[in-house]
C-alpha cells in the first residue's frame, strides 16, 4: 500500500515514454506527405550526417489571395505553426484572426468570434470565415515574397494606429489602417520601410 | 522533519517540470501525435479528457475533504485513490500531444499560462505521489500538494477545453 502513489507515477511515465516512441512512429511514417505539405518557404532539408530520422519541418507558410467572390482579399502567414489571418476589402472590412496551422487544419479566431476553419496543402489553402455579419470562404495559394502579409504598428499622437496590407502574386495590394478603431484606406505598401508579418510577435491584437 | 522528508520528492518534482518545459522548447512541434479513436481530430479529443480529467479532480477535492472530516465512509479513500489514478491516466495523452505536437506556446496570455501549469502540474503531481508514502510530515503538507495540483488542473481546463468548447463549439 505504501508503495501505490509510487508505482502510480511509475505506470504513469510507463504509459507516457510508450505514447512519445508511438508518436514518433507515426510522425516518422508520415514524413513524405507532411513535406509535400509544407509549401517551399521552408528551406530544403539538408542531408543529415547523423542516422536519426530527418525532424519533420514545423509548418511555416504563406498563402494569399481573394476569397470566393472576390470581395476581399485574405492572407495567411504561419510561422512555427501559430497562424495570423488577415481579410481585408481595402475599405473598411478588415478581420485579424490568430491561431494555428497543424496536421493539414487551420484553426484561427478573431477578437470579436469570428472563426476561420480550414485545410491546407498541396500549395495552397482553403476553408471559411464565418461568426461575423458576413461569412467568407476561400482557396489562396502560396504567396511568394514579396506577395504575403504585411502589418505595421505606429503611436501617432498617443493613439495606436495598425495598419495591414495583402499584396497578392500580381502586385495588387490592399490595405486598412485602424486607428483607435476606426478603419481607413491605408496609404501605399512601401515594403522598404514595412515588414512581413511575423506570426510570432507577442504584440498582434 | 518536514523538509527532510520533502527535499527529495520536490527536487524530483523540480525535475520533472523542467525537463517539460525544456523538452516542450526543444522539441520541433510536430504538428500530429497519436491520437484517440472515435473523435473528430485530436482537438476534440484533448477537450473531452482533459473534462474527464477535470471531473476526476473535483471529486478529488471532494473526497479529500470528506477523508480530512470526523467520520469518512470506509469507501472514500478508495474513491480518492482511483479518480486521482484515472484522472491522471487521461491526462497522460493531452499532455504528450501538447509537449510532441504543439510544444510550449506563448503567443498570447492563454497558451503561456496553459504552457507553465502544464509543466508545474506534473512536477507538483510528482511530488505529492512521492510525499504521500511518507511518516512524520506536517499536517498542511498534503492538502497544500493537493491544492496545487487541482488548481494548476483546473486552470489547463479552462484554458484549453473552455476555450476550445467555447470557440469552436461542443462536439465530439
Amino acid at each position: 500500500m505504501r508503495r501505490s502513489p509510487i508505482l502510480t507515477l511509475v505506470y504513469g511515465l510507463v504509459f507516457a515514454v510508450g505514447l512519445l516512441t508511438a508518436s514518433s512512429v507515426a510522425v516518422s511514417q508520415r514524413v513524405p506527405s507532411a513535406a509535400r505539405a509544407v509549401p517551399s518557404t521552408s528551406p530544403p532539408p539538408s542531408p543529415s550526417p547523423s542516422p536519426s530520422p530527418p525532424p519533420l519541418a514545423k509548418v511555416n507558410a504563406v498563402w494569399a489571395g481573394e476569397v470566393d467572390g472576390g470581395g476581399a482579399s485574405l492572407a495567411i502567414s504561419v510561422k512555427d505553426g501559430v497562424a495570423v489571418a488577415y481579410l481585408c476589402d481595402g475599405k473598411k472590412t478588415e478581420i485579424w484572426l490568430r491561431g494555428t496551422a497543424a496536421n493539414g487544419q487551420l484553426s484561427l479566431v478573431s477578437k470579436k468570434g469570428e472563426i476561420l476553419t480550414g485545410t491546407f496543402g498541396g500549395g495552397k489553402a482553403s476553408g471559411k470565415i464565418t461568426g461575423s455579419g458576413k461569412s467568407f470562404s476561400f482557396t489562396i495559394a502560396t504567396a511568394e515574397p514579396p506577395s504575403g502579409l504585411y502589418r505595421s504598428t505606429e503611436n501617432v499622437r498617443n493613439a495606436q494606429v495598425v495598419c495591414g496590407w495583402i499584396r497578392l502574386a500580381n502586385g495588387r495590394t490592399v490595405g486598412i489602417c485602424d486607428n483607435a478603431g476606426t478603419p481607413a484606406a491605408a496609404p501605399p505598401l512601401d515594403t522598404s520601410r514595412v515588414n512581413p508579418i511575423n506570426p510570432g510577435s507577442p504584440d498582434l491584437t | 522533519m518536514t523538509l527532510r522528508l520533502l527535499w527529495l520528492p520536490l527536487l524530483l518534482g523540480a525535475a520533472v517540470s523542467l525537463t517539460l518545459g525544456v523538452y516542450a522548447n526543444l522539441h520541433s512541434p510536430t504538428g500530429i501525435a497519436v491520437s484517440v479513436a472515435g473523435f473528430s481530430g485530436p482537438q476534440p479529443a484533448k477537450a473531452w479528457l482533459a473534462t474527464i480529467c477535470l471531473l476526476g479532480v473535483i471529486i478529488q477535492l471532494i473526497s479529500a475533504f470528506i477523508m480530512y472530516g470526523e467520520s469518512a465512509p470506509s469507501w472514500i479513500p478508495a474513491l480518492h485513490r482511483w479518480s486521482g489514478r484515472v484522472a491522471f491516466l487521461v491526462a497522460i495523452p493531452v499532455a504528450i500531444h501538447c509537449l510532441f505536437a504543439l510544444g510550449f506556446s506563448s503567443f498570447d496570455f492563454r497558451t503561456v499560462m496553459h504552457s507553465l501549469l502544464g509543466c508545474f502540474v506534473f512536477g507538483v503531481f510528482t511530488v505529492k505521489m512521492l510525499a504521500l508514502p511518507k511518516h512524520g510530515l506536517a499536517g498542511w503538507v498534503l492538502p497544500l500538494l493537493g491544492g496545487f495540483v487541482f488548481t494548476a488542473f483546473v486552470g489547463l481546463w479552462l484554458t484549453s477545453s473552455l476555450w476550445y468548447f467555447t470557440t469552436f463549439g461542443v462536439h465530439a
